[in-house]
């Protein structure tokens, strides 16, 4: 297959990685305001923002992948939708807009935490770093899920 | 063939049909025959062979139909109007199916019926089954209209019936039932338009006013309306209209022979039921008419207007904090601008809100029928009443109340209203009423259903209760009216048969309360017993917006549906009155005297306490958990406030205590907490389950459990005092001016003998300071001693207590004293009531123990310590603790039987060589004379030593007790006798 198939994906650092989404799937990249704390959630839910009268669920994507890095600046948040609800991902900071040939991403290697993996769809070489791209879907099915077994094990 | 391919030809085809469609209506209105046949046969003829090329053999054979039933008319100058309606629903048909390639390659037509070119009746081309289950914007207005026109017809009909219909309702009828015809034909459902078209003509001669509206005819009519409201549902779901296609030809049959039918049976009166109801509804204010509503509006889809009301909320918060800053600015024209924005906003508001809003009349009508068909089913003259039917609710609480309201008129009319002899017996009149009653009221709609039947019955009510297992015993007499009404509502109480026999209702009324809950409701029944029950529904305005309470815990804000708040309580924990205390390390409250389970928030959610508990003033929630309440401790009560509810991810969700969150009028993000949630977080109602639970132990295994009950009472004395509950005779309450004296002592007649009335403070020596000197009635524990009633006069009577926790004898200093009880949260001190009667009236001390023994009777100190086997047969726990202790204390070894049956295999099966068996009289299965006879039958026992324990000590026993073959009789509580006896007993058993 000679046809290269360009993707455009909204890049962030989360600690010293590079991720990415798929452009059309985020919504917006805000900085991050007031965050309403969960009490009994997970450690891995932040809060609530209101979003201009939506009420947006704020994750951090530090605990979720397990990093053991300080918290940093944090200062960004990116806004996905998924399934129906707002989803706030905390991130370090904002990256480009990037443009890959779908065709040379390559699954995520064995070695890394499989904390991480699970969320990680691709992995795409960028000139002098790797771009890590998120599967949505597998997040949200960890972040919003149809059965309430886990509740039972987070309080 | 490609996609482009189709679409040129579908492009192509609709545009033969829209030529065809318009030179049809051309010759509709008389235009030239010869030019508009050619066209319209061009068109089909055309589209047939495109058809045929694409491969789409639906569209062929349908448009081969439609040409050769055209053909016929190629030598004619004319197409009747039946047909050119044939024809035009044809091009709708061919329409739809070029749709449904569109939407799906599947859709099919599955089978084009034979035409009929009878003239008279309509030639039936039947789409009859879609396989796309998608429903097309057209067809869904035509069920939507259908189902409003069925509402209308059967709102009609029942006018008709009562009698309170107008020319105008008929002609309303009638014209309703035939655009229903057309409609359905049009959309080529012919079942609908058959029996539409059956019902029409039926309805001529109604209509012209030869004839009258028989109640078969009204009847046959309804059973019409049933069978097209399941069609209407059925086509919904993608069915098909197989009710009307089962009872079409036996509707047809009764309703032409019924239109056409005989003149002398329609003259024939009424019949006999119906003429209280018409007497009836003389009187009754006629349903105002309201026809040609609607022709003003416009379907509007229901998530537009949910987008809007959600845009609104928004608005409104915009609103609110451009008012926050205007109050800062003092820019005049900003503040005058604000203001404006202010109104203009809360208008579109309220106007918003009455867009989702519909009369609950739309509901309410339909009982109409409902009552109508019970009443006839069960032989009862039902009539029902409806008032304020324009009251409005929310569309989707109006679509969540239907089943709950159904229930409960269908519940009124089964088991509510008798029949019409017992009303006649029981002097109502014959016929009874059902009126629903809708209204505002505290932003709240109520809807009331009263019926004038035979009521609840509050006794029988109760009693089921208990046999199911629902209520205690102890609970019933506590119980409010309202909880005794509300019990109907406990699940698995209604579901037995003889409730319905006995007095009352009751199929699934906790489905009712569910159903109501579920959408923020509450709902009460109220019932007098042979005058009626009123069951009353409170349903919130709408869901979107609840009002709650927002309180602030932990630096967190929260908001508490009102729904489910009771009260707020202010505690001050630093007066002494009433405040929080700690059942075994858990907060409660006594609210009115019932104990409320607390729960702090800041606990419940993990939350660091922020210190508030130094202050000591706790804010309380009373909150009511589906049948049990709790009080939920919050730091800071703020505001009510109307909240829009925001959906949270289902993560939050499962968390179980939030149900959503909101957005503040000043931005903040609020959590709106899920009581229901967190009482099962807390674990309210597992502990309430438990708690019942170890009641019913107790009650089942009273003789084994290890529960001694004692009765608190409050003296001049820091500590509470208890008395041994068995010991208690009665609780009186005597008045301060019926005391008398009969020397030096104060006595109060009592029944017919005299009750010598001892103060406790008196005896004990605690200072007698009366505080309650100004109180007529003062209370008194009655104690039975010997046969001789004394009273015990108290400070007050506290409460009861049953706990398993041990008398310590240990540290009794002073006569009078039993020992201590130290429960979990108080030392209390046990009185022996009868050494303080002793002591107050020397004169009734009994002969000592017995004469026999007397002499006998060794000094402690000389008697050597011997350890002996005893047996003990007590069936009071506490005594047999007590008595235990004590002898265990000297150095005994104590076996221990429950009562004289059990005494007696011990003997018998222990192996035991028992030297003294200890044995009180009363007792259960064995008393303590049949155990002595027992024993003393056998010879092996000869050596053994018996001795009576018993509060009973009056003469008459102590001979009973001996003669049955005891040693000696002594009177129960008394350890250092009790010790000074067995020594004796036994040296006198060594020395013989």
């Amino acid at each position: 297959m000679s046809q290269t198939n360009l993707e455009l994906f909204t890049t962030f650092f989360v600690g010293e990685d590079l991720f990415g989404i798929e452009v059309m799937k985020v919504q917006e990249v805000t900085n991050t305001p007031t965050i309403i704390p969960v009490p009994l959630a997970p450690n891995f839910v932040r809060g609530l923002i209101n979003l201009r009268g939506q009420i947006a669920t704020a994750f951090g994507l530090k605990e979720l992948f397990c990093l053991e890095q300080k918290k940093a600046q944090e200062q960004m948040s990116v806004v996905c939708r998924m399934d129906g609800n707002l989803v706030s991902l905390m991130i370090d900071s904002v990256g480009d807009v990037v443009e890959v040939d779908s065709n040379s991403g390559e699954p995520p290697p064995n070695t890394i935490p499989a904390s991480v993996r699970q969320f990680v769809k691709n992995v795409y070489k960028m000139n002098g770093t790797l771009l890590s791209i998120l599967d949505l879907d597998q997040l949200a099915k960890e972040l919003s899920p149809n059965t309430e077994d886990k509740e039972t094990t987070s309080h | 063939m490609s996609q482009e391919e189709l679409d040129e030809f579908k492009s192509e085809a609709l545009e033969l049909l829209d030529a065809a469609e318009k030179n049809l209506l051309a010759l509709d209105s008389g235009e030239d025959f010869k030019i508009a046949f050619d066209t319209i046969f061009r068109s089909f003829h055309n589209l047939k062979g495109a058809s045929g090329m694409m491969d789409l053999t639906d569209l062929q054979s349908h448009t081969h139909e439609l040409e050769s039933i055209l053909m016929e008319f190629k030598s004619s100058t004319s197409i009747p109007r039946d047909h050119i309606n044939l024809f035009l629903r044809g091009i709708d048909g061919a329409r739809s199916i070029l749709d449904g390639q569109k939407i799906t390659f599947d859709f099919t037509i599955g089978k084009v019926a034979e035409v009929s070119t009878a003239p008279v009746t309509t030639p039936p081309i039947v789409i009859v089954e879609t396989k796309a289950i998608e429903i097309d914007p057209a067809m869904a207005e035509f069920l939507a209209e259908s189902e409003e026109m069925v509402d209308r017809i059967s709102d009609a009909l029942q006018r008709v019936e009562q009698k309170t219909s107008s020319q105008e309702t008929i002609e309303a009828l009638y014209r309703d039932i035939h655009s229903l015809k057309g409609a359905a034909f049009l959309f080529s459902f012919n079942a609908i338009g058959e029996i539409a078209h059956a019902m029409e003509s039926s309805m001529d001669g109604v209509r012209s006013g030869t004839q009258q509206a028989t109640p078969e005819l009204i009847n046959t009519l309804f059973k019409c309306v049933k069978a097209l409201e399941q069609d209407i549902q059925s086509i919904k779901s993608g069915g098909q209209c197989e009710e009307i296609r089962k009872c079409l030809p036996e509707i047809t049959n009764a309703l032409s022979q019924q239109a056409s039918g005989s003149q002398p049976k329609v003259e024939i009166p009424m019949d006999p039921v119906e003429i209280p109801v018409v007497a009836e509804k003389v009187v009754q204010a006629p349903v105002a008419e309201k026809d040609g509503e609607g022709n003003s509006s416009i379907r509007v889809p229901v998530s537009l207007l949910d987008n809007l009301m959600t845009l609104m909320g928004e608005m409104v918060l915009v609103r609110n904090q451009v008012l926050q800053f205007s109050n800062k600015t003092e820019d005049l024209e900003f503040l005058n601008l604000s203001k404006r924005l202010n109104v203009v906003t809360s208008e579109i508001q309220g106007e918003m809100m009455k867009t989702r809003m519909q009369p609950i009349g739309n509901v309410l009508s339909k009982f109409q029928r409902v009552v109508r068909d019970l009443s006839q089913e069960l032989k009862k003259e039902i009539t029902l009443n409806l008032q304020g039917a324009d009251t409005e609710l929310d569309k989707s609480l109006l679509e969540a109340i239907k089943d709950p309201l159904t229930h409960i008129v269908r519940n009124s009319c089964d088991h509510g209203i008798e029949t019409p002899e017992v009303r006649v017996k029981s002097g109502k009149a014959k016929g009874g009423n059902i009126q629903i009653r809708s209204f505002h009221e505290g932003g709240q709609v109520i809807i009331e259903i009263t019926d004038d039947g035979k009521g609840l019955h509050k006794e029988v009510l109760l009693k089921k209760a208990i046999e199911k297992g629902i209520i205690q015993k102890s609970q019933a007499s506590t119980m409010t009216e309202k909880e005794i009404y509300n019990l109907i509502f406990a699940p698995g109480f209604s579901t037995a048969a003889a409730i319905t026999n006995v007095s009352g209702r009751g199929v699934g009324m906790d489905v009712v309360r569910t159903n109501v809950e579920k959408i923020g409701g509450s709902v009460e029944l109220h019932s007098e017993a042979g005058k009626g029950t009123t069951t009353r529904l409170k349903i919130p305005l709408t869901l979107a917006i609840i009002p709650a309470l927002v309180v602030r815990c932990a630096g967190g804000t929260f908001a508490i549906p009102q729904v489910k708040l009771e009260e707020l309580v202010r505690v001050d924990q630093s007066s002494s009155d009433n405040k929080i205390e700690y059942l075994h390390g858990a907060p409660i409250f006594r609210l009115r005297g019932n104990i409320l389970p607390l729960v702090s928030l800041d606990k419940i959610l993990g939350l660091p306490s922020t210190g508030t508990s130094s202050n000591s003033i706790h804010n309380i929630a009373v909150l009511n958990a589906d049948q049990c309440s709790f009080g939920l401790i919050i730091d800071e009560i703020q505001d009510t406030a109307d909240i829009v509810v925001k959906p949270i991810n289902r993560l939050l969700k499962s968390l179980q205590v939030y149900s959503g969150a909101t957005i503040l009028g000043d931005g903040d993000i609020a959590l709106i907490l899920d009581v229901i949630g967190i009482a099962k977080v807390a674990q309210i109602e597992n502990s309430k389950a438990k708690l019942e639970e170890n009641s019913k132990k107790t009650s089942s295994e009273q003789l084994r459990s290890e529960k001694q009950d004692f009765l608190i009472v409050r003296l001049n004395s820091p500590t509470k005092h208890a008395i041994v509950l068995n010991y208690v005779h009665r609780l009186e309450e005597f008045e301060r001016k019926n005391i008398e004296y009969s020397g030096q002592q104060a006595v109060i007649r009592y029944g017919k003998s005299i009750l010598p009335l001892l103060s406790l403070n008196e005896q004990l020596h605690y200072t007698a300071v009366e505080e309650k000197n100004t109180l007529d009635a003062f209370p008194v524990v009655v104690i039975e001693k010997a046969g001789v009633l004394f009273g015990l006069v108290v400070n007050e009577i506290l409460d009861t207590l049953s706990t398993d926790c041990e008398v310590d004898c240990s540290l009794v200093k002073q006569s009078g004293f039993f020992g201590n009880l130290n429960t979990a949260e108080e030392l209390i001190v046990v009185l022996d009531p009868f050494t303080l009667i002793n002591s107050a009236f020397p004169e009734h001390v009994e002969a000592a123990p017995i004469a026999t023994v007397a002499p006998v009777f060794a000094t402690r100190s000389s008697y050597q310590k011997t350890s002996l086997k005893i047996l003990l047969a007590e069936d009071t726990i506490f005594f047999r603790k007590a008595v235990a202790a004590v002898l265990t204390k000297e150095g005994h070894e104590v076996t221990i039987a429950v009562d004289g049956k059990e005494a007696l295999d011990v003997l018998n099966n222990s192996g035991i060589n028992f030297d003294l068996l200890i044995s009180d009289i009363e007792m259960p299965r064995m008393n303590g004379f049949e155990l002595a006879k027992a024993v003393r039958s056998h010879k092996v026992y000869a050596n053994m030593r018996m001795l009576a324990l018993s509060s009973r000590a009056d003469k008459r026993y102590i001979e009973m007790g001996k003669q049955a073959g005891f040693d000696c009789y002594l009177e129960k509580l008394k350890p250092t006798l009790l010790v000074d006896t067995i020594a004796a007993l036994t040296a006198e058993r060594k020395a013989s």
